[in-house]
């Protein structure tokens, strides 16, 4: 790939990168969220038809304007998100569009035959009949490595793919990866996590606001100097704490439950203070967040807000106590992306707004240029409908609309998710204005450098129970991933 | 060299055609007036006759008021995301019966009764879609023949007529009458006034109450709403109330007109009235457009009614072109809106 560009609306997510790959080997591509690895991967795969710049492959310049061509010339993707149909059977997912026939029907005992050596391929040895549905999430991500291979790739591009897998599933993988490499296929792969990335690749590309900063051999570049480039400054330096008084409890938790989904968790939040939830992806922290703000009732346990009990059927009810919940999916939980910057940011305080019957936009205003200037929400016009803006300015809006309700428990569930760094910037330093205004924050967050960076304490929750407080001093990205894997000294 | 060249035209700036330009300076009333001068023009080439009388003005008014009344309700379904309440027809229908059956308890506990057993359908539609989550056309059509099958049971395939109920005095009877024949200062309707009573409180909600903005962002978003702390379930079921409110009123005056209760009395206003509000600009999207607008759809279709009818083309032809208008208009909508930016569907 020769200086490849792709502007988004209001943003260039690849600005100029040039990127090579060779035979045989494993090239690990390493960034922050938000640094353009995906948007590189995807153009990659044919899903841009109007990205500039040239992409070769075996010396030959070839345009890949759809996934099809992509395919055609040997590339193929595996994707965080599973590509597999759940009801359908192994079998026909990995045959998917070229089922072998015989005469108008399908030849049962050629695709068993097939699914079967693909299987084997990966290591797995399953019956090939049986739906998604059924088997593990590790075993349907090996599935799916299958199926791209049998499209008979000469590059592979794998994007965390051991997100979802255990430890011995990560092992099993890498030795498919060193199989796969022994073959003469080059593998691109995308990871946050760097022990990995030491481990399997052979050199290493990283990437920062659209940007490559380096490729290197990675016998010749160390886990700090890689993190420095992905950062752009160390961590600490990053973030530039400030001293926050920290006052007495907020909110009071005791044992609270939702069965089958966390279990006796029992903590505070203090004013001012920000408190950091780590865990894996189903850990229980969004289920958690969804009961402290009332979408969903808790089994068990009582939460006091300010000393009152916290208690409602309904996120208006806890709304109108004070709670308030950004929640992780900003595109269809978070925003309305049909309507106006400013209505969305209005939408919580409706009430407010209303005197007698009469609700006016225009009492409003004054708020909604307030946190649009706080912010700097790009472009600064509160006509504009949301969808037009960019990931990050999206994530500002989502934010500045809960600023808005005024909360005394502001709850942010992976807060700056997908956005460029510079809006990740401001939302940090206006969550930790927010704490020094009095506000409890809690903090659930999958970035590691994020919850390390901000958190003045840092709750590890594991299997839905909490299973360790850290404070500031004892934080740092390994010692959380290892408690929130469960492993390191408890 | 790969560097992406800055570009000043944009897609999204509004109203580059001709047609594109008057729309946004006129909005749904210049179609309404591009219409009336279509009927002008056949009349002037001697295709029609007598179009631009006020005779026939009050004629097109007349037949936008009834489809308009029931589109006042039903566009805040459609405005909710909900797309249409199906059960419009046999509502309307059900209506008529209940008030011809109430007459002889005197004439204002039957409206209320009537009116209340509207509700009551609005109230089931609002919770089975609202609370529950049914799929709106799907439920409301099912209603719809549920009610008529109601019907069919209670009354035995039978049609009331109010002056032969016993027990019911003449001045009942005229009272009930009076509901479509009534002439405020002995020229305007009572229908027309009821109409522009119910677009100056719907426009009112929409845009000057809690309940409009939150019904907006519900017709945006539904998830959004949920996650914003929005009773989703009760807004929506306020929606359908709305809606069946609407159809008894315009079931009462229907009934009054034809001095008869029958099954029939609502049949296609349901689709009449999706087509109504679509013109209007409330888009099946949801979240989008205005009473007014609603009121302009109306027009239009009063209009365009009344031109086939003096073509002479028949009920069935005439089905058949509000239904291409229905396709065409959903059609540029959904273009518009994509080619604009503002709509992810």
């Amino acid at each position: 790939m020769e200086r490849v560009s792709k502007r988004f609306p209001g943003t260039i997510a690849v600005d100029e990168v040039s990127f090579e790959v060779y035979a045989g080997e494993v090239h690990a591509l390493v960034g922050e969220n938000g640094a353009g690895k995906s948007t590189l991967m995807k153009m990659l795969a044919g899903s841009f038809d109007d990205y500039t710049g040239a992409i070769r492959i075996n010396g030959r310049e070839v345009k890949l304007h759809t996934p099809t061509m992509a395919k055609k010339y040997g590339i193929g993707m595996i994707y965080q998100e599973l590509s597999l149909a759940r009801p359908i059977s192994i079998a026909e997912n990995l045959l998917a569009g070229r089922l072998p026939r015989k005469g108008p029907f399908l030849d049962k005992g050629a695709i068993k035959k097939q699914a079967r050596a693909l299987l084997k391929r990966v290591g797995l040895d399953l019956d090939t009949d049986l739906p998604i549905e059924d088997i593990s999430q590790h075993e349907a991500q090996l599935v799916e490595i299958a199926k791209v291979l049998g499209n008979n790739p000469c590059i592979l591009v794998m994007d965390e793919p051991t997100s979802a897998l255990s430890h011995e599933e990560v092992e099993r993988l890498f030795e498919i990866i060193k199989t796969l490499k022994n073959r003469g296929i080059s593998i691109v792969y995308i990871s946050h996590h760097l022990p990995e990335v030491f481990r399997i690749a052979d050199r290493v590309t990283v990437m920062r606001d659209g940007k490559k900063i380096t490729t290197k051999p990675i016998a010749e570049i160390t886990r700090e100097e890689i993190v420095q480039m992905m950062v752009g400054r160390s961590v600490k330096e990053f973030y530039k704490r400030d001293e926050r008084a920290i006052g007495g409890p907020r909110l009071v938790v005791e044992g609270l439950s939702r069965f089958g989904f966390f279990h006796d968790v029992s903590f505070e939040a203090r004013r001012g203070e920000i408190l950091g939830i780590c865990g894996l992806s189903g850990a229980g922290r969004t289920e958690l967040a969804r009961v402290l703000v009332g979408l969903d009732r808790a089994d068990e346990g009582r939460m006091e807000l300010d000393g009152r009990e916290l208690k409602g059927s309904s996120m208006a009810d806890f709304l109108g106590q004070g709670v308030a919940y950004l929640t992780e999916d900003r595109k269809t939980e978070g925003l309305a992306l049909r309507l106006p910057v400013d209505d969305n940011i209005l939408a919580p305080i409706v009430d407010r707004l209303t005197a007698g019957l009469f609700y006016s936009k225009r009492r409003g205003e004054a708020t909604v240029k307030r946190l649009i200037g706080e912010l700097s929400i790009y472009p600064p016009d509160p006509s504009r409908p949301v969808g037009n803006l960019s990931g990050g300015n999206q994530q500002k809006v989502l934010l500045a609309k809960w600023l808005a309700s005024e909360p005394k428990l502001l709850i942010l569930d992976e807060p700056t998710r997908g956005v460029d760094i510079g809006a990740k910037m401001t939302i940090h330093s206006s969550i930790e204005k927010l704490a020094r205004e009095g506000v409890a924050v809690i903090l659930i967050s999958s970035d590691l450098p994020e919850l390390v960076g901000l958190s003045d304490r840092v709750m590890i929750m594991r299997k839905g129970h909490f299973t360790r407080e850290m404070s500031f001093a004892e934080c740092t990205e390994e010692s959380l991933l290892l408690a929130a894997n469960g492993e390191g000294v408890a | 060299m790969a560097k992406v060249a800055a570009t000043t035209a944009d897609r999204r700036t509004v109203g580059s055609s001709l047609a594109g330009r008057i729309f946004n300076v006129t909005g749904i009333y210049g179609i309404a007036i591009l219409f009336l001068a279509l009927g002008a023009l056949l009349e002037a080439t001697g295709v029609i006759h007598r179009f631009l009388t006020p005779e026939n003005m009050l004629n097109i008014v007349n037949a936008a008021t009834m489809v308009g009344i029931v589109a006042m309700g039903m566009a805040f379904v459609t405005y909710s995301g909900n797309f249409a309440d199906m059960s419009v027809p046999t509502t309307m229908g059900f209506t008529g019966y209940i008030c011809i059956a109430l007459l002889k308890f005197g004439f204002l506990p039957a409206l209320l009764g009537a009116v209340v057993a509207a509700l009551l359908i609005g109230l089931l539609n609002g919770f089975v879609v609202g609370k529950l989550k049914a799929n709106p056309i799907i439920w409301t059509l099912a209603v719809n023949y549920m009610t008529m099958g109601i019907i069919r049971l209670v009354w035995v395939n039978k049609q009331i007529y109010p002056d032969m109920q016993q027990g019911v005095g003449a001045g009942t009877v005229a009272l009930f009458d009076d509901i479509y024949r009534y002439r405020l200062f002995g020229t305007i309707g009572l229908p027309i006034v009821i109409l522009a009573v119910m677009v100056a409180l719907g426009q009112f909600v929409l845009t000057k109450t809690s309940f409009g903005a939150r019904l907006k962002l519900i017709g945006s978003s539904l998830r959004a709403a949920k996650f914003t702390g929005v009773h989703v379930e009760r807004l929506v079921a306020a929606a359908f109330v709305l809606s069946a409110f609407a159809a008894a009123v315009a079931g009462l005056a229907v009934t009054s007109l034809t001095r008869v209760g029958a099954w029939y009395n609502g049949t296609g206003y349901d689709f009449m009235a999706v087509t109504v509000v679509v013109i209007g600009g409330v888009t099946l999207a949801g979240g989008r457009g205005s009473i007014l607008g609603v009121l302009g759809g109306a027009l239009i279709i009063g209009i365009l009614n009344n031109i086939t009818t003096l073509l002479g083309i028949g009920t069935f032809s005439q089905n058949m072109i509000r239904g291409a208008i229905f396709i065409v208009v959903v059609g540029i909508n959904a273009k518009s809106l994509r080619s604009l930016g503002r709509d992810d569907a």
